[in-house]
């Protein structure tokens, strides 16, 4: 039986003339949390967008490689990009809801797969925000705009609103790096919570936040995974000296 | 007297300059200050002028002909020229309904077209493609009323002309409401573009990235979120299109086939709007029928006055989600 969601071999990707990624090879346990880590640059996020083709607006983006999601290569031609966004959610670094709604912004992703029903949008929404531990904040406010929540609200908001497509995969761009203490604090418990249910791969640049939250953890640099394992292990023991000088501090 | 002396200081104060570069500075500050006096004085002399010319044949007796009510005025369905026919039967009330009738169907037409054309541009065509189409839009822009309205007369009143034959109407020359609202509809056309393409164009892209990633369509997301994200500045590029329609004289003159009573409803009837009945004849009249066409203006501003404060009220409404 196979346990991983994602399975990445020999993953290139340039930007142009530049070599984003190189020769990427990992594999995306189920049910986990997967930090990725790594100085600016490195190509971390760039690989988080190969996971569910947002590099596609990228004109000048090319990529070579497999990446399978289940075994499929979500890079084929006939694959349907819209329903791997649909089973692979993306919340991104600074949080952006939508000028409607904190109903509407929910409601928007099982709305354009043509679920009209209103029950049905009214279960999906309060579940969706319940599960995202925001629903005592906003169940009065479900028809007042979104942008008058707090930023840690809003984040909390846009993970409500992937979650609303029922996804098995939540992808997270530095989700807390715009958020004060206590809204990330709020945030990292939301993702340990939502593991249970979801597969959660996740880029930061706080080594604190990979090493409190994540199962697995892989350090990237300079466009090449350097070492990928347990999170215990990457912190306590990285087999790596490239590794535990960034992880110690000493660049990067 | 305490308060006006340091006053006097401070002006004394402001007045002694500790070096050449001070004084050019303030030199500068009161020709800037100069400028502004000068263009927004303009404004008040504008319409004193009018109001002064505007009101003349409510208040004297116009030469014998009489005084002109002004409730009669205002909610009149005919337009007599007083000095052939020997009357103070001038009435607008038909005129007023004529222009916003007009301006709303041209809204209509060019609203939906501008805004679809805007989002073409500005998020579907390829960037060489829509280069040259945002160029093409300016220079639409840039087209003087004048030719709008030989086109109008040239081309579009042929055109409607054949249409009402259609119909079995017969349009005297094609100069209808159809005519005038086309010829509408087309100048205020490249406004609508312009603006609605700004707006589209200054949508956050992670707006729209975050609608992709939720498994949206590129047309959903174009739809969903950019066009009502932007609709704030699309509302802006309506208000604008709305003054243009309703102050446009010279083109819509030309076509509208100036008629003297209405309110004119129907598509293949003739019709006037206050600025074509402004300008109509207005170097060959005297006396009543002369001073009435300020009065035509007063009402005229104040029109567009109503219109705008409305519209703004209106966005301010619709544009609240919007508001950070």
């Amino acid at each position: 039986m196979n346990a991983d969601v994602f399975t990445i071999k020999n993953l290139d990707l340039h930007y142009g003339t530049l070599q984003a990624l190189k020769d990427i090879n990992i594999n995306i346990e189920k049910n986990k949390v997967t930090a990725l880590i790594g100085p600016s640059g490195c190509g971390k996020s760039t690989f988080l967008r190969c996971l569910n083709r947002m590099n596609d607006l990228i004109d000048v983006c090319k990529i070579n490689g497999d990446v399978l999601f289940h075994e499929n290569d979500v890079y084929d031609r006939n694959y349907d990009v819209i329903s791997l966004r649909t089973k692979v959610g993306m919340v991104f670094q600074k949080p952006n809801p939508f000028p409607m709604t904190v109903y509407d912004n929910i409601a928007y992703g099982p709305r354009c797969q043509g679920v009209k029903n209103k029950d049905k949008l009214d279960k999906i929404v309060e579940n969706s925000l319940k599960k995202s531990a925001i629903w005592e904040e906003v169940k009065d406010r479900l028809k007042d705009s979104a942008i008058g929540l707090s930023g840690g609200q809003q984040q909390r908001l846009c993970i409500a609103r992937a979650i609303a497509m029922e996804p098995e995969v939540i992808l997270m761009d530095e989700p807390t790096s715009a958020l004060d203490p206590i809204a990330t604090l709020k945030i990292e418990q939301l993702i340990t919570d939502l593991k249970k249910n979801y597969t959660i791969i996740i880029v930061t640049h706080s080594m604190q936040q990979a090493a409190r939250i994540s199962d697995n953890t892989a350090f990237f640099l300079t466009g090449e995974l350097i070492e990928y394992d347990k999170t215990d292990v990457i912190f306590s023991n990285p087999k790596h000296t490239k590794t535990e000088d960034y992880i110690t501090g000493r660049f990067g | 007297m305490k308060k006006n002396e340091s006053l006097f200081m401070n002006l004394k104060k402001s007045l002694s300059f500790n070096s050449k570069k001070e004084f050019v500075d303030f030199l500068v500050r009161v020709f800037f200050l100069i400028c502004t006096i000068i263009s927004a004085s303009f404004i008040f002399i504008i319409i004193f002028f009018i109001a002064r010319e505007g009101i003349k044949p409510f208040v004297t007796d116009n030469d014998g002909i009489g005084r002109v009510n002004i409730i009669r005025f205002l909610m009149g369905t005919t337009w007599l020229e007083g000095t052939v026919f020997r009357s103070n039967l001038y009435g607008v009330g038909f005129i007023i309904v004529n222009t916003v009738y007009i301006t709303l169907l041209a809204l209509l037409i060019a609203m939906p077209v501008g805004v679809l054309t805007a989002l073409f541009i500005a998020k579907i065509a390829p960037k060489k493609l829509s280069e040259i189409l945002r160029t093409t839009v300016e220079l639409l822009a840039a087209i003087p009323s004048i030719v709008y309205g030989l086109f109008g007369s040239g081309v579009i009143l042929k055109i409607v002309y054949d249409l009402a034959k259609v119909f079995g109407v017969q349009s005297p020359g094609g100069n209808s409401v159809l005519a005038t609202v086309l010829v509408l509809a087309l100048m205020i056309l490249p406004t609508i573009t312009a603006l609605s393409e700004v707006a589209i164009r200054s949508v956050r892209s992670d707006i729209e990235k975050g609608s992709l990633a939720l498994g949206a369509t590129k047309t959903q997301t174009n739809f969903k979120v950019v066009l009502t994200s932007a609709k704030s500045g699309i509302f802006t590029a309506a208000i604008l299109g709305t003054g243009r329609a309703l102050g446009e004289a010279t083109a819509v003159y030309l076509v509208a086939g100036n008629a003297r009573s209405g309110p004119s409803l129907g598509l293949f009837q003739t019709t006037s709007t206050l600025t074509s009945t402004m300008l109509q004849g207005l170097k060959e009249t005297i006396g009543i029928d002369y001073d009435i066409r300020f009065s035509v203006g007063i009402v005229l501003m104040i029109i567009i006055l109503l219109t705008n404060t409305i519209l703004n009220f209106v966005k301010r409404r619709i544009g609240k989600v919007d508001v950070k």
